[in-house]
Protein backbone atom coordinates (compact mmCIF):
# COMPACT_ATOMS: atom_id res chain seq x y z
CA UNK A 1 0.00 0.00 0.00
CA UNK A 2 2.74 2.43 0.99
CA UNK A 3 5.13 1.66 -1.85
CA UNK A 4 5.26 5.10 -3.34
CA UNK A 5 4.96 7.02 -0.09
CA UNK A 6 3.36 10.41 0.36
CA UNK A 7 4.23 13.70 -1.37
CA UNK A 8 7.33 15.23 0.21
CA UNK A 9 5.41 18.17 1.64
CA UNK A 10 3.35 15.75 3.71
CA UNK A 11 6.03 13.25 4.63
CA UNK A 12 5.31 13.90 8.31
CA UNK A 13 2.09 11.92 7.79
CA UNK A 14 3.98 8.89 6.51
CA UNK A 15 3.52 6.90 9.76
CA UNK A 16 -0.26 7.20 9.27
CA UNK A 17 -0.34 5.50 5.86
CA UNK A 18 -2.33 2.68 7.38
CA UNK A 19 -5.31 5.03 7.08
CA UNK A 20 -4.98 5.21 3.27
CA UNK A 21 -7.97 3.00 2.58
CA UNK A 22 -9.88 3.02 -0.68
CA UNK A 23 -13.42 2.10 0.37
CA UNK A 24 -15.91 3.22 2.98
CA UNK A 25 -16.19 -0.34 4.25
CA UNK A 26 -12.44 -0.47 4.90
CA UNK A 27 -12.42 2.96 6.54
CA UNK A 28 -15.37 2.06 8.74
CA UNK A 29 -13.66 -1.15 9.79
CA UNK A 30 -10.49 0.76 10.67
CA UNK A 31 -12.44 3.30 12.73
CA UNK A 32 -14.44 0.70 14.56
CA UNK A 33 -11.46 -1.50 15.39
CA UNK A 34 -8.97 1.24 16.38
CA UNK A 35 -8.19 2.59 19.82
CA UNK A 36 -9.52 6.08 20.41
CA UNK A 37 -6.00 7.34 21.13
CA UNK A 38 -4.91 6.26 17.64
CA UNK A 39 -7.97 7.81 16.05
CA UNK A 40 -7.31 11.04 17.93
CA UNK A 41 -3.65 11.07 16.86
CA UNK A 42 -4.62 10.60 13.22
CA UNK A 43 -7.25 13.34 13.51
CA UNK A 44 -4.84 15.83 15.06
CA UNK A 45 -2.11 15.19 12.52
CA UNK A 46 -4.43 15.36 9.52
CA UNK A 47 -6.38 18.38 10.64
CA UNK A 48 -3.18 20.39 11.02
CA UNK A 49 -2.45 19.85 7.32
CA UNK A 50 -5.98 19.52 5.93
CA UNK A 51 -6.25 22.82 4.12
CA UNK A 52 -2.81 22.39 2.51
CA UNK A 53 -3.66 18.81 1.59
CA UNK A 54 -6.89 19.76 -0.15
CA UNK A 55 -5.28 22.67 -2.01
CA UNK A 56 -2.53 20.29 -3.11
CA UNK A 57 -4.90 17.53 -4.17
CA UNK A 58 -7.18 19.93 -6.03
CA UNK A 59 -4.53 20.28 -8.73
CA UNK A 60 -5.05 16.66 -9.83
CA UNK A 61 -7.95 15.26 -11.80
CA UNK A 62 -10.05 13.39 -9.29
CA UNK A 63 -10.30 10.19 -11.31
CA UNK A 64 -6.63 10.06 -12.34
CA UNK A 65 -4.54 10.97 -9.34
CA UNK A 66 -0.91 9.87 -9.20
CA UNK A 67 -0.47 7.06 -6.66
CA UNK A 68 1.14 9.21 -3.99
CA UNK A 69 -1.69 11.75 -4.23
CA UNK A 70 -4.32 9.03 -4.23
CA UNK A 71 -2.99 7.72 -0.94
CA UNK A 72 -3.25 11.18 0.55
CA UNK A 73 -6.78 11.47 -0.86
CA UNK A 74 -7.75 8.20 0.76
CA UNK A 75 -6.33 9.46 4.05
CA UNK A 76 -8.48 12.60 3.88
CA UNK A 77 -11.50 10.35 3.34
CA UNK A 78 -10.48 8.45 6.48
CA UNK A 79 -10.37 11.80 8.28
CA UNK A 80 -13.97 12.37 7.18
CA UNK A 81 -14.77 8.88 8.44
CA UNK A 82 -13.36 9.39 11.93
CA UNK A 83 -14.27 13.08 12.38
CA UNK A 84 -17.63 12.33 14.08
CA UNK A 85 -15.89 9.89 16.43
CA UNK A 86 -13.56 12.65 17.61
CA UNK A 87 -15.70 15.76 17.30
CA UNK A 88 -19.12 14.44 18.31
CA UNK A 89 -18.92 11.13 20.16
CA UNK A 90 -15.52 11.01 21.88
CA UNK A 91 -15.40 7.31 21.04
CA UNK A 92 -15.32 5.25 17.83
CA UNK A 93 -19.10 5.12 17.90
CA UNK A 94 -21.91 6.40 20.06
CA UNK A 95 -22.60 3.92 22.85
CA UNK A 96 -26.11 2.86 21.90
CA UNK A 97 -25.87 2.88 18.14
CA UNK A 98 -26.57 0.44 15.36
CA UNK A 99 -23.93 -2.16 14.59
CA UNK A 100 -22.01 -0.31 11.84
CA UNK A 101 -21.30 -3.57 10.07
CA UNK A 102 -25.03 -4.14 9.60
CA UNK A 103 -25.49 -0.83 7.76
CA UNK A 104 -23.89 -2.02 4.56
CA UNK A 105 -22.56 0.43 1.98
CA UNK A 106 -23.46 -0.41 -1.61
CA UNK A 107 -20.85 1.99 -2.95
CA UNK A 108 -17.07 2.44 -2.73
CA UNK B 1 -23.20 33.22 8.20
CA UNK B 2 -23.41 32.42 11.86
CA UNK B 3 -24.77 35.83 12.84
CA UNK B 4 -27.60 36.12 10.38
CA UNK B 5 -31.06 36.52 11.78
CA UNK B 6 -33.89 34.41 10.53
CA UNK B 7 -35.95 35.95 7.79
CA UNK B 8 -39.12 34.95 6.08
CA UNK B 9 -42.36 35.08 7.93
CA UNK B 10 -41.17 37.80 10.26
CA UNK B 11 -40.77 36.38 13.72
CA UNK B 12 -37.50 36.27 15.51
CA UNK B 13 -35.99 32.83 15.55
CA UNK B 14 -39.04 31.10 16.90
CA UNK B 15 -40.73 28.64 14.60
CA UNK B 16 -42.84 27.65 17.59
CA UNK B 17 -45.64 29.66 16.11
CA UNK B 18 -49.30 29.70 16.95
CA UNK B 19 -50.04 27.52 13.94
CA UNK B 20 -47.63 24.74 14.85
CA UNK B 21 -50.30 22.96 16.84
CA UNK B 22 -50.80 20.85 13.77
CA UNK B 23 -53.67 18.78 15.11
CA UNK B 24 -55.79 21.93 14.92
CA UNK B 25 -55.10 22.19 11.19
CA UNK B 26 -56.22 18.59 10.62
CA UNK B 27 -59.03 17.97 13.08
CA UNK B 28 -60.33 14.97 11.12
CA UNK B 29 -57.32 12.98 12.34
CA UNK B 30 -58.35 13.43 15.96
CA UNK B 31 -56.02 13.59 18.92
CA UNK B 32 -56.55 10.18 20.47
CA UNK B 33 -53.69 7.74 21.06
CA UNK B 34 -53.19 5.40 18.10
CA UNK B 35 -53.25 1.60 18.39
CA UNK B 36 -50.09 -0.48 18.59
CA UNK B 37 -51.66 -3.49 16.91
CA UNK B 38 -50.85 -2.37 13.34
CA UNK B 39 -47.16 -2.44 14.24
CA UNK B 40 -47.08 -5.98 15.57
CA UNK B 41 -49.99 -7.93 14.12
CA UNK B 42 -49.40 -10.64 11.52
CA UNK B 43 -53.03 -10.30 10.45
CA UNK B 44 -52.58 -6.56 9.91
CA UNK B 45 -49.45 -7.20 7.87
CA UNK B 46 -51.28 -9.70 5.69
CA UNK B 47 -53.88 -7.03 4.93
CA UNK B 48 -51.17 -4.48 4.10
CA UNK B 49 -49.74 -7.04 1.69
CA UNK B 50 -53.08 -7.58 -0.01
CA UNK B 51 -54.56 -4.11 0.07
CA UNK B 52 -51.65 -1.68 -0.19
CA UNK B 53 -48.49 -2.86 -1.88
CA UNK B 54 -50.14 -4.60 -4.80
CA UNK B 55 -52.26 -1.56 -5.55
CA UNK B 56 -49.96 1.47 -5.46
CA UNK B 57 -47.00 2.88 -7.34
CA UNK B 58 -43.71 1.95 -5.68
CA UNK B 59 -40.43 3.75 -6.24
CA UNK B 60 -37.63 1.38 -7.22
CA UNK B 61 -34.82 3.78 -8.08
CA UNK B 62 -33.73 6.42 -10.52
CA UNK B 63 -33.15 6.52 -14.26
CA UNK B 64 -29.43 7.11 -13.64
CA UNK B 65 -29.31 3.53 -12.29
CA UNK B 66 -30.02 2.11 -15.76
CA UNK B 67 -28.94 4.70 -18.34
CA UNK B 68 -28.19 2.43 -21.33
CA UNK B 69 -30.19 -0.16 -23.32
CA UNK B 70 -29.78 -3.53 -21.62
CA UNK B 71 -29.07 -2.03 -18.17
CA UNK B 72 -31.26 -3.60 -15.52
CA UNK B 73 -31.91 -3.70 -11.79
CA UNK B 74 -33.70 -6.38 -9.82
CA UNK B 75 -35.88 -5.10 -7.01
CA UNK B 76 -36.86 -7.50 -4.26
CA UNK B 77 -40.45 -7.01 -3.08
CA UNK B 78 -40.79 -9.53 -0.28
CA UNK B 79 -44.04 -7.90 0.78
CA UNK B 80 -45.50 -8.95 -2.58
CA UNK B 81 -43.61 -12.24 -2.59
CA UNK B 82 -41.89 -11.35 -5.84
CA UNK B 83 -38.93 -9.59 -7.33
CA UNK B 84 -39.15 -7.32 -10.31
CA UNK B 85 -36.68 -6.78 -13.14
CA UNK B 86 -36.61 -3.21 -14.46
CA UNK B 87 -34.68 -2.93 -17.71
CA UNK B 88 -34.00 -0.31 -20.34
CA UNK B 89 -34.98 -1.84 -23.65
CA UNK B 90 -33.26 -1.54 -27.01
CA UNK B 91 -35.81 1.17 -27.79
CA UNK B 92 -34.62 3.18 -24.78
CA UNK B 93 -37.93 2.62 -22.98
CA UNK B 94 -38.22 1.08 -19.54
CA UNK B 95 -39.82 -2.34 -19.12
CA UNK B 96 -40.56 -4.22 -15.93
CA UNK B 97 -41.40 -7.87 -15.29
CA UNK B 98 -41.79 -10.34 -12.51
CA UNK B 99 -38.45 -12.11 -12.21
CA UNK B 100 -39.92 -15.49 -13.02
CA UNK B 101 -39.36 -17.82 -15.93
CA UNK B 102 -42.57 -18.72 -17.77
CA UNK B 103 -41.54 -22.36 -17.89
CA UNK B 104 -41.26 -23.66 -14.33
CA UNK B 105 -40.79 -20.53 -12.32
CA UNK B 106 -37.08 -20.18 -11.80
CA UNK B 107 -35.69 -16.69 -11.25
CA UNK B 108 -34.56 -15.44 -14.64
CA UNK B 109 -32.10 -12.88 -13.27
CA UNK B 110 -29.95 -13.66 -10.28
CA UNK B 111 -27.77 -10.53 -10.13
CA UNK B 112 -29.00 -7.38 -8.40
CA UNK B 113 -28.07 -5.29 -11.43
CA UNK B 114 -26.15 -5.52 -14.66
CA UNK B 115 -26.39 -5.15 -18.40
CA UNK B 116 -27.34 -7.75 -21.00
CA UNK B 117 -28.81 -8.32 -24.44
CA UNK B 118 -31.39 -10.87 -23.30
CA UNK B 119 -32.38 -12.79 -20.18
CA UNK B 120 -31.67 -16.52 -20.16
CA UNK B 121 -33.01 -18.82 -17.48
CA UNK B 122 -30.27 -20.94 -15.95
CA UNK B 123 -32.59 -23.91 -15.38
CA UNK B 124 -33.48 -25.06 -18.93
CA UNK B 125 -32.17 -22.15 -21.00
CA UNK B 126 -35.38 -20.36 -21.97
CA UNK B 127 -34.41 -16.95 -23.27
CA UNK B 128 -36.30 -13.63 -23.25
CA UNK B 129 -35.79 -10.31 -25.02
CA UNK B 130 -35.41 -7.03 -23.15
CA UNK B 131 -39.09 -6.43 -23.92
CA UNK B 132 -39.94 -9.62 -21.99
CA UNK B 133 -40.93 -11.64 -25.06
CA UNK B 134 -40.00 -15.33 -25.13
CA UNK B 135 -37.36 -15.70 -27.84
CA UNK B 136 -35.86 -19.17 -27.57
CA UNK B 137 -36.80 -22.52 -26.05
CA UNK B 138 -34.26 -25.38 -26.21
CA UNK B 139 -35.72 -28.56 -27.71
CA UNK B 140 -38.87 -26.61 -28.50
CA UNK B 141 -40.26 -29.34 -30.79
CA UNK B 142 -40.78 -31.62 -27.81
CA UNK B 143 -43.38 -29.28 -26.31
CA UNK B 144 -46.97 -29.75 -27.39
CA UNK B 145 -48.69 -26.63 -28.70
CA UNK B 146 -46.27 -24.25 -26.99
CA UNK B 147 -47.65 -20.72 -27.52
CA UNK B 148 -44.43 -18.74 -27.30
CA UNK B 149 -46.17 -15.43 -27.95
CA UNK B 150 -48.23 -15.96 -24.77
CA UNK B 151 -45.27 -16.99 -22.65
CA UNK B 152 -43.36 -13.77 -22.18
CA UNK B 153 -42.28 -12.59 -18.73
CA UNK B 154 -45.25 -11.32 -16.71
CA UNK B 155 -45.29 -7.55 -17.11
CA UNK B 156 -45.42 -4.96 -14.38
CA UNK B 157 -46.38 -1.34 -15.04
CA UNK B 158 -43.46 1.10 -15.00
CA UNK B 159 -43.31 4.88 -15.34
CA UNK B 160 -41.08 7.75 -14.27
CA UNK B 161 -41.45 11.16 -12.73
CA UNK B 162 -38.55 13.60 -12.31
CA UNK B 163 -36.19 10.72 -13.01
CA UNK B 164 -37.67 8.48 -10.29
CA UNK B 165 -38.72 5.05 -11.53
CA UNK B 166 -41.96 3.67 -10.15
CA UNK B 167 -43.56 0.30 -10.73
CA UNK B 168 -47.10 -0.94 -10.17
CA UNK B 169 -47.79 -4.66 -9.89
CA UNK B 170 -51.04 -4.22 -11.79
CA UNK B 171 -49.81 -4.12 -15.41
CA UNK B 172 -52.74 -1.84 -16.24
CA UNK B 173 -53.18 0.37 -13.18
CA UNK B 174 -56.35 2.42 -12.97
CA UNK B 175 -54.42 5.41 -11.66
CA UNK B 176 -51.52 6.92 -13.61
CA UNK B 177 -48.26 7.67 -11.82
CA UNK B 178 -48.78 11.37 -12.46
CA UNK B 179 -52.20 11.23 -10.82
CA UNK B 180 -50.80 9.21 -7.95
CA UNK B 181 -48.12 11.83 -7.27
CA UNK B 182 -50.29 14.86 -8.01
CA UNK B 183 -50.38 15.95 -4.37
CA UNK B 184 -46.61 16.25 -4.05
CA UNK B 185 -45.67 17.32 -7.57
CA UNK B 186 -46.17 21.06 -6.96
CA UNK B 187 -43.82 20.90 -3.99
CA UNK B 188 -41.05 19.09 -5.83
CA UNK B 189 -41.44 20.61 -9.28
CA UNK B 190 -38.27 22.29 -10.43
CA UNK B 191 -35.95 20.71 -7.89
CA UNK B 192 -32.71 19.83 -9.76
CA UNK B 193 -32.88 16.07 -9.23
CA UNK B 194 -30.99 15.26 -12.44
CA UNK B 195 -28.10 17.61 -11.68
CA UNK B 196 -27.84 16.31 -8.13
CA UNK B 197 -28.07 12.62 -8.98
CA UNK B 198 -24.69 12.08 -10.60
CA UNK B 199 -23.15 10.77 -7.37
CA UNK B 200 -25.09 8.33 -5.24
CA UNK B 201 -24.21 6.60 -2.00
CA UNK B 202 -26.44 3.82 -0.75
CA UNK B 203 -26.63 1.84 2.47
CA UNK B 204 -28.91 -1.09 3.16
CA UNK B 205 -29.73 -2.84 6.42
CA UNK B 206 -32.13 -5.57 7.39
CA UNK B 207 -33.71 -4.62 10.69
CA UNK B 208 -35.96 -6.38 13.14
CA UNK B 209 -38.77 -3.85 13.15
CA UNK B 210 -42.09 -3.31 11.44
CA UNK B 211 -41.77 -1.08 8.38
CA UNK B 212 -44.01 1.56 9.99
CA UNK B 213 -42.01 1.57 13.21
CA UNK B 214 -38.94 2.27 11.11
CA UNK B 215 -40.50 4.86 8.85
CA UNK B 216 -42.26 6.72 11.64
CA UNK B 217 -38.95 7.46 13.34
CA UNK B 218 -38.04 9.70 10.43
CA UNK B 219 -41.38 11.49 10.34
CA UNK B 220 -40.88 13.64 13.41
CA UNK B 221 -38.12 15.82 14.83
CA UNK B 222 -39.29 15.45 18.41
CA UNK B 223 -36.72 12.71 19.04
CA UNK B 224 -33.83 14.61 17.51
CA UNK B 225 -32.56 16.62 20.53
CA UNK B 226 -32.62 13.46 22.63
CA UNK B 227 -31.71 10.60 20.33
CA UNK B 228 -29.24 12.65 18.27
CA UNK B 229 -27.99 14.81 21.12
CA UNK B 230 -24.32 14.48 20.22
CA UNK B 231 -24.58 14.20 16.46
CA UNK B 232 -27.24 16.57 15.19
CA UNK B 233 -28.95 18.56 17.95
CA UNK B 234 -26.64 21.58 17.58
CA UNK B 235 -27.42 21.94 13.89
CA UNK B 236 -31.16 21.30 13.98
CA UNK B 237 -32.29 22.76 17.31
CA UNK B 238 -31.57 25.94 19.25
CA UNK B 239 -32.72 27.78 22.35
CA UNK B 240 -35.59 29.20 20.34
CA UNK B 241 -36.56 25.83 18.85
CA UNK B 242 -35.32 23.29 21.38
CA UNK B 243 -37.71 20.51 20.30
CA UNK B 244 -37.10 20.72 16.56
CA UNK B 245 -40.57 21.95 15.66
CA UNK B 246 -41.38 21.93 11.96
CA UNK B 247 -41.40 25.20 10.05
CA UNK B 248 -44.37 24.01 8.04
CA UNK B 249 -46.16 20.86 7.03
CA UNK B 250 -48.96 19.75 4.77
CA UNK B 251 -50.86 16.50 4.99
CA UNK B 252 -52.48 15.27 1.81
CA UNK B 253 -54.84 12.42 1.04
CA UNK B 254 -52.02 9.84 0.94
CA UNK B 255 -48.75 11.72 0.97
CA UNK B 256 -47.37 14.52 3.14
CA UNK B 257 -44.56 17.02 3.29
CA UNK B 258 -42.67 18.80 6.07
CA UNK B 259 -40.12 21.58 6.31
CA UNK B 260 -37.45 21.39 9.00
CA UNK B 261 -35.62 23.96 11.04
CA UNK B 262 -31.89 24.64 10.95
CA UNK B 263 -29.94 26.52 13.60
CA UNK B 264 -28.36 29.63 12.08
CA UNK B 265 -26.05 29.93 15.07
CA UNK B 266 -24.67 26.43 14.65
CA UNK B 267 -20.90 26.47 15.06
CA UNK B 268 -19.38 23.85 12.78
CA UNK B 269 -16.77 21.49 14.11
CA UNK B 270 -13.26 21.91 12.61
CA UNK B 271 -13.73 19.20 9.99
CA UNK B 272 -17.29 20.30 9.18
CA UNK B 273 -15.95 23.80 8.68
CA UNK B 274 -13.31 22.61 6.22
CA UNK B 275 -15.88 20.46 4.43
CA UNK B 276 -18.00 23.57 3.98
CA UNK B 277 -15.02 25.66 2.87
CA UNK B 278 -14.11 23.19 0.13
CA UNK B 279 -17.57 22.01 -0.82
CA UNK B 280 -20.95 22.41 0.79
CA UNK B 281 -22.78 21.13 3.81
CA UNK B 282 -26.36 20.59 4.83
CA UNK B 283 -25.61 21.69 8.37
CA UNK B 284 -23.65 24.82 7.53
CA UNK B 285 -24.50 26.17 4.12
CA UNK B 286 -27.88 27.77 3.81
CA UNK B 287 -26.93 31.06 2.20
CA UNK B 288 -28.17 30.35 -1.30
CA UNK B 289 -31.15 28.26 -0.32
CA UNK B 290 -33.78 30.94 -0.51
CA UNK B 291 -32.83 32.29 -3.92
CA UNK B 292 -32.01 29.11 -5.78
CA UNK B 293 -34.56 26.61 -4.57
CA UNK B 294 -37.92 26.21 -6.27
CA UNK B 295 -40.90 27.70 -4.46
CA UNK B 296 -42.17 24.34 -3.24
CA UNK B 297 -39.00 23.65 -1.25
CA UNK B 298 -38.76 25.57 2.03
CA UNK B 299 -42.15 27.09 1.22
CA UNK B 300 -42.09 29.51 4.16
CA UNK B 301 -38.86 30.96 2.74
CA UNK B 302 -37.23 31.14 6.14
CA UNK B 303 -33.47 31.32 6.32
CA UNK B 304 -33.46 29.14 9.45
CA UNK B 305 -34.32 26.14 7.29
CA UNK B 306 -32.41 22.91 6.77
CA UNK B 307 -34.30 20.29 4.78
CA UNK B 308 -37.73 19.34 3.51
CA UNK B 309 -39.27 15.91 3.40
CA UNK B 310 -41.83 14.47 1.03
CA UNK B 311 -43.45 11.24 2.15
CA UNK B 312 -44.76 9.29 -0.80
CA UNK B 313 -47.15 6.57 0.22
CA UNK B 314 -46.52 3.94 1.23
CA UNK B 315 -42.78 3.49 1.83
CA UNK B 316 -40.73 6.10 -0.02
CA UNK B 317 -39.47 9.50 1.11
CA UNK B 318 -37.43 12.25 -0.51
CA UNK B 319 -35.49 14.78 1.58
CA UNK B 320 -34.47 17.69 -0.66
CA UNK B 321 -31.98 20.13 0.79
CA UNK B 322 -29.63 22.72 -0.57
CA UNK B 323 -27.34 21.05 -3.10
CA UNK B 324 -28.00 17.50 -1.95
CA UNK B 325 -30.92 15.22 -1.26
CA UNK B 326 -31.51 11.83 0.24
CA UNK B 327 -34.19 9.16 0.06
CA UNK B 328 -35.39 6.37 2.31
CA UNK B 329 -37.17 3.17 1.36
CA UNK B 330 -38.65 0.86 3.96
CA UNK B 331 -39.40 -2.49 2.34
CA UNK B 332 -41.58 -4.72 4.50
CA UNK B 333 -40.54 -8.35 4.83
CA UNK B 334 -42.85 -9.44 7.62
CA UNK B 335 -44.68 -7.79 10.50
CA UNK B 336 -41.33 -7.46 12.27
CA UNK B 337 -38.71 -7.42 9.52
CA UNK B 338 -37.82 -4.58 7.17
CA UNK B 339 -35.18 -3.73 4.62
CA UNK B 340 -34.10 -0.15 5.19
CA UNK B 341 -32.39 1.58 2.27
CA UNK B 342 -30.97 5.07 2.28
CA UNK B 343 -29.58 6.81 -0.79
CA UNK B 344 -27.85 10.17 -0.62
CA UNK B 345 -27.17 12.13 -3.79
CA UNK B 346 -24.68 14.80 -4.74
CA UNK B 347 -23.55 16.54 -7.91
CA UNK B 348 -20.40 15.06 -9.40
CA UNK B 349 -17.38 16.06 -7.32
CA UNK B 350 -15.01 18.02 -9.54
CA UNK B 351 -11.99 17.97 -7.27
CA UNK B 352 -10.55 16.52 -4.07
CA UNK B 353 -12.03 19.23 -1.86
CA UNK B 354 -15.54 18.54 -3.07
CA UNK B 355 -14.99 14.82 -2.74
CA UNK B 356 -13.84 15.29 0.85
CA UNK B 357 -16.83 17.49 1.57
CA UNK B 358 -19.24 14.88 0.21
CA UNK B 359 -17.50 12.14 2.15
CA UNK B 360 -17.89 14.07 5.39
CA UNK B 361 -21.56 14.80 4.64
CA UNK B 362 -22.40 11.18 3.94
CA UNK B 363 -20.44 9.83 6.89
CA UNK B 364 -22.20 12.28 9.21
CA UNK B 365 -25.56 11.30 7.74
CA UNK B 366 -24.75 7.62 8.17
CA UNK B 367 -23.67 8.09 11.77
CA UNK B 368 -26.86 10.01 12.56
CA UNK B 369 -28.99 7.31 10.93
CA UNK B 370 -27.19 4.57 12.82
CA UNK B 371 -28.30 6.20 16.06
CA UNK B 372 -31.88 5.48 14.97
CA UNK B 373 -31.27 1.79 14.36
CA UNK B 374 -31.34 0.47 17.94
CA UNK B 375 -34.42 2.50 18.82
CA UNK B 376 -36.35 0.82 16.03
CA UNK B 377 -35.42 -2.68 17.14
CA UNK B 378 -35.94 -1.98 20.84
CA UNK B 379 -39.38 -0.55 20.10
CA UNK B 380 -40.39 -3.57 18.08
CA UNK B 381 -39.31 -5.91 20.84
CA UNK B 382 -41.30 -4.08 23.46
CA UNK B 383 -44.38 -3.17 21.42
CA UNK B 384 -44.88 -6.88 20.83
CA UNK B 385 -45.05 -7.50 24.57
CA UNK B 386 -48.66 -6.37 24.63
CA UNK B 387 -48.00 -4.41 27.81
CA UNK B 388 -49.63 -1.38 26.23
CA UNK B 389 -52.24 -1.12 23.50
CA UNK B 390 -51.96 2.52 22.37
CA UNK B 391 -49.40 5.29 22.04
CA UNK B 392 -50.03 9.01 22.60
CA UNK B 393 -48.79 11.45 19.95
CA UNK B 394 -48.19 15.19 20.17
CA UNK B 395 -48.75 17.90 17.57
CA UNK B 396 -45.23 17.54 16.16
CA UNK B 397 -45.82 13.83 15.61
CA UNK B 398 -48.86 14.38 13.43
CA UNK B 399 -47.11 12.75 10.47
CA UNK B 400 -47.05 9.48 12.41
CA UNK B 401 -50.78 9.92 13.08
CA UNK B 402 -51.42 10.70 9.42
CA UNK B 403 -49.36 7.74 8.25
CA UNK B 404 -51.33 5.43 10.50
CA UNK B 405 -54.58 6.90 9.21
CA UNK B 406 -53.68 6.50 5.53
CA UNK B 407 -52.55 2.90 6.00
CA UNK B 408 -55.73 2.12 7.91
CA UNK B 409 -57.82 3.70 5.15
CA UNK B 410 -56.36 1.14 2.74
CA UNK B 411 -56.35 -1.78 5.15
CA UNK B 412 -59.71 -1.29 6.86
CA UNK B 413 -58.68 -3.41 9.83
CA UNK B 414 -60.74 -1.37 12.27
CA UNK B 415 -63.60 -0.59 9.89
CA UNK B 416 -66.81 -1.96 11.32
CA UNK B 417 -65.19 -3.03 14.58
Amino acid sequence: MAESGLPVAFSALQPLLGWALATEAERTHKRQTSEMADIQAFYTAMLAHLEDILVYLNQFPLEHMPPHAQQLMDMTLSLAEIAPAVELFGQPREGDTFDPFRFIPHHQ
Amino acid sequence: MQDRQPTGTGEQAAPARSDDRWNNKYPHLGTAPIPIEPYISREYFALERERIFRHVWLNVGRIEDIPHPGDYVVVALPVCRTSVVVVRGKDGQLHAFHNMCSHRGNKVVWNQNGSCQHFTCTFHGWSYGLDGGLRFVPDEARFCNLKKDKLGLTPVAVDTWAGFIFIHLDPNPTETLRAYLAEVVPGLEGYPFSELSTTCFCWRAEIKANWKVAQDAFQEGYHLPVRHKASAADAFTSETNPHCHFLSLDLYERHRRTSSYGNLNYQPTPVAGKAYQFGSSVVVDRDIALDNLPAGINPTRRSDWSIDTFWIFPNFSIFPSNGTYLTHHFWPMSEERTIWETHTYFPKAENAGQKFSQEYSKVLLRDILMEDGPTLEHMQDVLASGAKTHMPLQHQEICVRHAYSVVEDYVGFYAGR
